[in-house]
């Protein structure tokens, strides 16, 4: 009994940790994680080639901000449509 | 030939004499080395003062409303903690983590924040989403901690208060630490850790200095703006060193750094120009 709540409150810990590292770095905007991935996965295809690098990534830099302004901004420009 | 060259980027002192023997492209190349450094020293001390001032709003309402002494035994103690860590993992990092991959990791993290930084002060910017407040936090976290019991820890201490004040700090300080950890080893080198974690330590003390002065929350300094410049600037560093961590040679070296600044923030000034644009037309077609 006394080592099942230790065990409990060892994994409410370890839930808690992961838990406030997955708010810390994801937030709220899931994709904008997600895209730092897929941004680190194009740099690294392209990594011979410093110009292909540079237009890729930064393209998909500037597409995943306005996606993510986009989408925020979704749910007000629905209620306005 | 120019000796310096080959000097790691924070290895600088005492060159002077020797800058002499350096020709044109060498001296621009040591050069475009101090700006990146100074360029780093502005992020940190940006995105530290940005994160100081809430961590203040929260330790002035907590003060106020319930006591000094247990608030700021809470700010210390978190003041302590963080420190610890930056010291301890930056260290540690350093010897223990080949620079390949703190790069990589690094400029994940910073393209991360930095995107994060940089959507929300569009959506400020553009009004979509309420300008960031002070006063309001302020007034919601004293109208909070007006109703809680005077918890007792020993003597005289006030357990909510140090527990508010420990957590606000903790929290707003531990992606400062984030930061300077970050800024300090993606250029390899311990003097930029001792760079960066000299920038938010400068920055900390004069908003806490000024936060000491008025002795309320500091309404007054241009927060949503300092996000804005401290987005572009994460975004572009985590972006740089995220490509280097995984082999890009960027064409012209550090100077691209500033290519990617003025890329950003041109495309930021747009797409505020575009969504204000959208912001109004919905607010007159609501009215």
């Amino acid at each position: 009994m006394h080592s099942g709540k230790r065990l409990s409150a060892v994994g409410k810990g370890v839930k808690s940790f992961f838990t406030f590292w997955k708010d810390f770095l994801v937030g709220d905007s899931p994709v904008l994680a997600l895209g730092a991935i897929i941004i680190l996965c194009v740099a690294y295809l392209f990594r011979g080639s410093a110009v292909l690098a540079s237009v890729f990534t930064i393209i998909l830099v500037l597409v995943l901000i306005t996606f993510a302004v986009w989408q925020k901004t979704k749910a007000r420009r629905h209620a306005y449509n | 030939m120019c000796k310096l060259v080959h000097l790691e980027n924070g290895d600088l002192n005492g060159f002077s004499g020797l800058f002499e023997s350096c020709s044109l492209r060498e001296r621009l190349v040591i050069l475009m080395i101090d700006q990146s450094t100074v360029l780093l020293f502005i992020t940190v001390a940006l995105a530290s003062a940005v994160e100081a001032t809430e961590a203040l709003t929260i330790i002035l309402a907590s003060g106020i409303t319930r006591g000094w002494r247990s608030t700021f035994e809470g700010a210390l103690l978190a003041l302590a903690c963080l420190a610890v860590i930056v010291g301890v993992a930056g260290t540690a990092l350093i010897y223990y983590v080949p620079l390949y991959a703190l790069r990589i990791v690094v400029g994940t993290l910073l393209l991360i924040f930095g995107l994060q930084w940089l959507t929300k002060a569009i959506l400020r910017q553009t009004g979509f989403k309420s300008p960031h407040d002070e006063r309001d936090i302020y007034d919601k976290q004293v109208a909070t901690l007006s109703t809680g019991k005077k918890g007792i820890l020993h003597g005289q201490r006030d357990s909510l208060a140090f527990a508010i004040s420990f957590k606000g700090v903790l929290l707003e300080g531990m992606e400062v630490v984030m930061i300077v950890i970050s800024f300090g080893l993606a250029n390899g080198s311990q003097n930029q850790l001792g760079t960066a974690a000299l920038a938010a330590l400068i920055a900390v003390a004069v908003m806490t200095g000024v936060g000491a002065v008025v002795a309320k929350p500091l309404t007054k300094v241009p927060e949503n703006y300092m996000k804005l410049g401290v987005g572009n600037l994460l975004t572009v560093f985590g972006l740089f060193w995220m490509g280097e961590g995984v082999g890009v040679q960027w064409p012209l070296g550090d100077i691209f750094l500033l290519v990617l600044l003025a890329i950003i923030f041109l495309a930021t000034l747009g797409l505020i120009a575009y969504f204000k644009r959208v912001h109004k037309s919905i607010t007159e077609a609501e009215l």
